[in-house]
């Protein structure tokens, strides 16, 4: 199933030393949909993910979005092409402030309005918005160093969504948070979803992963062996063999 | 302390102040003017000292060693556009600081021009080599960047010492004065106010970066340069604006001292001891204060006049300015300006209203007041 408008690789291929950690993977991803990527520890997710997201360059192989090819465009091009993503380990600036570090995402070229003051009305009140609605408003001026790491965690998503992107790539959102905000990023991800935004989520929490998504994407050893929707994916016989090597 | 129950929003209460209160948004303000007052009476103070300098130096000498720091202040200042903003450490930037030196000096000898005007081409001819240069030392991070700015400035050590008959080599370039009338005290003088004003406009120019959109993608970079271009910062352009910028400024720093000082010898031009003084030097105050570095031009650049001249013949001022490194990085890692800001702020009113409160303070907090409720 083949989507003009969607995220899409062909064949994509990166090569660590000896190890083909993405191996001629060609996947295409639902436009307008939650896209789960899961897989085995090692079997190359992150790997895709960064080839991807423009921080690793492939071997070859093409990564192609809304009909532009992207590949090994710089992380800056992608991101202003309209696809946001977050960090395996969150990051954030640590000694700026989570409103500075929501600033940062305003995107700008023209040389006077990037000698502009920083802290601009229009610019403020759309990150205060978006960290009203990730529910960290009342942390605006504290260093993102000092927050928790669940709170780090929304402040990245906040940044993400500060650049309006139409897709957005997460990489364990679940990853290291307590219980009650998973199930409060899941919402955030179903809501954003349903204003028309499409979601590429590497995840190894389960439970989230048949929850949320709509389209699942089995890697094994750096390609896809198998995908559909979740109730599916869960009894191919190939997943388990792949999960539990059986 | 951040704890994983504070992502939850607690439930509002009426101890807890999120959003200031009417009593605090009038201290907060209160305190803001107060801090925009001491910080212009400052500014005032530091401006009227630095400019009476020349008519309280008690002789030529002191004058000429006011001069040097003020050269230092520059140098120092330039190097900051690199590494405050984008954290970038440059400890060859005297390779920019010789370039503009040299530019002057043989635009004057060989093409005649007038003496100013070929110091402003010198920042043009530093700017046009510095391009190539800084796309390829860009390229890597960290202690790699560090040390291919040592090497460029190495290259155009042996490059200049080499090339006699265009740089003169180790017999040195005379760079004729540019006020051939003027006595020394007079030229001085003259000398240090032109380095004062080259001063101002680069802490201008910092001024404007340091809070503009361009400023926060900067410092982004200083902060985790793949999260910030994953927001879309083009980070590497934004770098090598930031290189261009601090290497124009050293140059013409260093154009400015070729002028005044009217020899050139590569060992002291293309020096890393110059580019480890820049260094030390914005550290020292702290880098990411728009009068860091200039506060500790003033502080090393006079310990090390003051060493020359008491220990001149001996290598100690050398040693002091190790000691001082050694001091600088165990006890202000940050620099001066944020050690004694946080110094003020220790002593100073406490701000809770910003403050965030873990489970146990809440409690307390609603405990001591259940107790005074129960006092009254």
């Amino acid at each position: 199933m083949s989507d003009p408008d969607g995220l899409a690789t062909e064949g994509l291929t990166k090569s660590f030393g000896g190890v083909r950690a993405v191996d001629g993977a060609t996947v295409t991803f639902h436009q307008g949909r939650i896209n789960a990527l899961i897989g085995p520890n090692g079997s190359g997710k992150t790997t895709f993910f960064n080839c991807v997201t423009g921080m690793i360059r492939p071997d070859s192989g093409t990564v192609t979005y809304r009909g532009r090819d992207l590949t090994g465009r710089p992380p800056h091009r992608i991101a202003r092409a309209g696809i946001g993503r977050s960090f395996q380990l969150c990051r954030v600036f640590p000694r700026m402030t989570v409103l500075e570090n929501m600033l940062v995402a305003v995107r700008r070229t023209r040389l006077r309005e990037l000698l502009v003051g920083a802290r601009q009305a229009e610019d403020i009140a759309k990150a205060r918005g978006l960290l009203v609605r990730v529910g960290i408003d009342h942390l605006e001026n504290v260093e993102a160093g000092n927050l928790s790491y669940g709170q780090q965690k929304l402040l990245e998503l906040a940044g993400v969504l500060m650049g309006d992107p139409e897709t957005i790539m997460l990489d364990e959102p679940a990853g290291g948070v307590n219980p009650a905000l998973i199930g409060r990023i899941g919402t955030l991800i179903r809501e954003l979803n349903a204003e028309g935004r499409t979601f590429l989520v590497v995840e190894h929490n389960m439970d989230l992963v048949m929850s949320l998504s709509h389209h699942v994407v089995v890697f094994d050893r750096g390609r896809p062996i198998a995908e559909g929707p979740p109730a599916v994916v869960r009894e191919d016989p190939r997943v388990l063999e792949a999960y539990l090597g059986v | 302390m951040p704890n994983a129950s504070d992502t939850e929003r607690p439930p509002p209460s009426p101890t807890r102040t999120a959003a200031p209160g009417p009593r605090d948004v009038k201290g907060t303000r209160q305190a803001l003017t107060v801090a925009r007052a001491v910080k212009l009476v400052a500014f005032v103070a530091g401006a009227v000292l630095i400019l009476s300098f020349p008519n309280m130096a008690p002789n030529p000498y002191i004058l000429s060693a006011g001069v040097v720091v003020a050269s230092y202040a520059c140098t120092a200042t330039a190097w900051n556009f690199m590494g405050g903003f984008t954290g970038y450490i440059s400890l060859g930037h005297a390779a920019f600081f010789g370039l503009g030196a040299y530019a002057t000096g043989l635009l004057i000898r060989d093409l005649s021009w007038p003496p100013f005007v070929a110091w402003l081409g010198a920042g043009a001819v530093v700017v046009l080599i510095t391009i190539p240069v800084g796309i390829a030392a860009l390229r890597v991070r960290g202690a790699s960047f560090v040390i291919v700015s040592i090497a460029f400035v190495l290259i155009l050590l042996l490059v200049s010492q080499a090339w006699k008959d265009f740089t003169g080599g180790s017999n040195g370039l005379v760079v004729p004065r540019p006020f051939p009338d003027l006595l020394r005290p007079e030229h001085h003088r003259v000398f240090f106010y032109l380095f004062v004003a080259l001063l101002a406009v680069m802490l201008l120019v910092w001024w404007v970066i340091d809070r503009s959109r361009f400023g926060a993608g900067l410092k982004a970079v200083r902060e985790d340069e793949d999260k910030a271009q994953a927001l879309g910062v083009p980070t590497r352009d934004y770098k090598l604006v930031a290189y261009l910028v601090s290497a124009l400024f050293t140059g013409l720093s260093g154009g400015m001292y070729a002028l005044w000082f009217g020899d050139l010898d590569p060992i002291f031009q293309f020096s890393i001891l110059l580019g480890a003084y820049m260094v030390l030097m914005a550290l020292l105050g702290g880098v990411r204060h728009l009068y860091g570095p200039l506060l500790g031009a003033l502080i090393v650049g006079g310990a090390l006049e003051y060493f020359k001249l008491e220990y001149g013949d001996t290598q100690l001022h050398l040693v002091a300015t190790a000691v001082l490194l050694g001091v600088v990085v165990l006890f202000t890692p940050n620099g001066i300006i944020p050690a004694a800001t946080d110094l003020v702020k220790r002593f100073g009113p406490q701000d809770s209203s910003i403050r965030e409160m873990t489970a146990a303070e809440l409690l307390e907090r609603n405990e001591n007041e259940a107790r005074r409720a129960a006092d009254e």
